[in-house]
């Protein structure tokens, strides 16, 4: 398959491909708090791309499983980065807490605007959507609000998203415990 | 207490400083800062410079321009601000200060 990595485009293994996202997935995940996060993630895909580049001559055009072994000993795995920035990793990922309102497509009905606002206020998702229907039967004011905060306010899409959008700290640990919390509603609804 | 961990945060507070000190010679390709950092043994996983560029670049200390490669992309050149350069400055100062203690404790 083909990938496009800082600018170059590179023909790659599959799963090559899979432990490359999954790398920059975390990486992600570690500079989350970062001012700057995303500039700092392009950085590094530039320089990823510079590596892959002198791993590959005429005979070998493809990125293996061992590239981007090697392209992640280089850089560095975020718990390496953690311990080279001299703090254990649960430090690093704890940030003030951002709170921040969203849509919440998990619980949504029609586009998560109501259960965003309730998941923001600490209330059931079901009164904010009383509040809405009353406010739509009255001359549909609650339309217009509703499609305004629609377009207003983003999807909550990243685990770390999810959790600012309940305003509780982001960390290392509530991440894994969102995301467990997330394979468990996966299996019960695979039970049903 | 931890060797790993104090080794560690001795290198981070050096780090910025090297980073400045690379870029006080001439402006520089994160890929030159790297081999300096590298060969000079202040760093030892790449990911660890990038956050710091940003830092001091939203800072104001570094400034970036974008220069055309003959093969590839366009690269990010960094190079020092005034304000960079005063700061610098001021953490030569510190870093000769800071040496000559620590000099005076081990040789009494």
């Amino acid at each position: 398959m083909s990938i496009n990595i800082g600018g170059w485009s590179f023909n790659i293994d599959e799963d090559a491909y899979s432990e490359l996202k999954r790398y920059l997935k975390n990486l992600e995940i570690h500079f989350a708090t970062e001012e700057s996060s995303s500039e700092i993630l392009t950085d590094i895909e530039s320089r990823m791309a510079e590596i892959f580049r002198s791993r590959l001559t005429t005979y070998k055009q493809v990125i293996s499983m061992d590239d981007v072994h090697y392209a992640i000993s280089v850089l560095g795995t975020p718990e390496d980065l953690s311990n080279e920035e001299g703090t254990t990793t649960r430090d690093k990922f704890s940030s003030p807490g951002y709170h921040r309102m969203y849509r919440d497509p998990d619980h949504r009905i029609i586009g998560g605007v109501c259960s965003g606002m309730g998941s923001y206020w600490n209330l059931e998702a079901w009164i904010v959507r009383i509040i809405f229907f009353i406010l739509a039967m009255m001359g549909g004011l609650g339309i217009l609000i509703y499609l305004i905060l629609y377009i207003v306010l983003p999807e909550a899409k990243t685990t770390s998203q999810k959790i600012e959008m309940k305003g509780v700290p982001v960390n290392i640990h509530n991440i894994t415990e969102a995301v467990k919390k997330e394979f468990d509603s996966v299996r019960k609804n695979m039970n049903l | 207490m931890d060797l790993e961990n104090t080794k560690a945060q001795m290198r981070k507070g050096i780090l910025e400083y090297c980073i400045l000190s690379v870029l006080s010679r001439s402006s520089c390709y994160a890929s030159d800062i790297i081999k300096e950092l590298k060969e000079a043994k202040v760093i030892v996983v790449e990911g660890t410079l990038y956050p710091l560029l940003t830092r001091q670049k939203n800072a104001g200390l570094l400034s970036y321009r974008w220069e055309e490669s003959q093969q590839g992309p366009p690269r990010k050149y960094y190079e020092l601000t005034a304000e960079g350069r005063a700061y610098l400055a001021d953490l030569d100062n510190s870093w000769n200060e800071l040496v000559e203690s620590v000099n005076l404790i081990r040789t009494r």
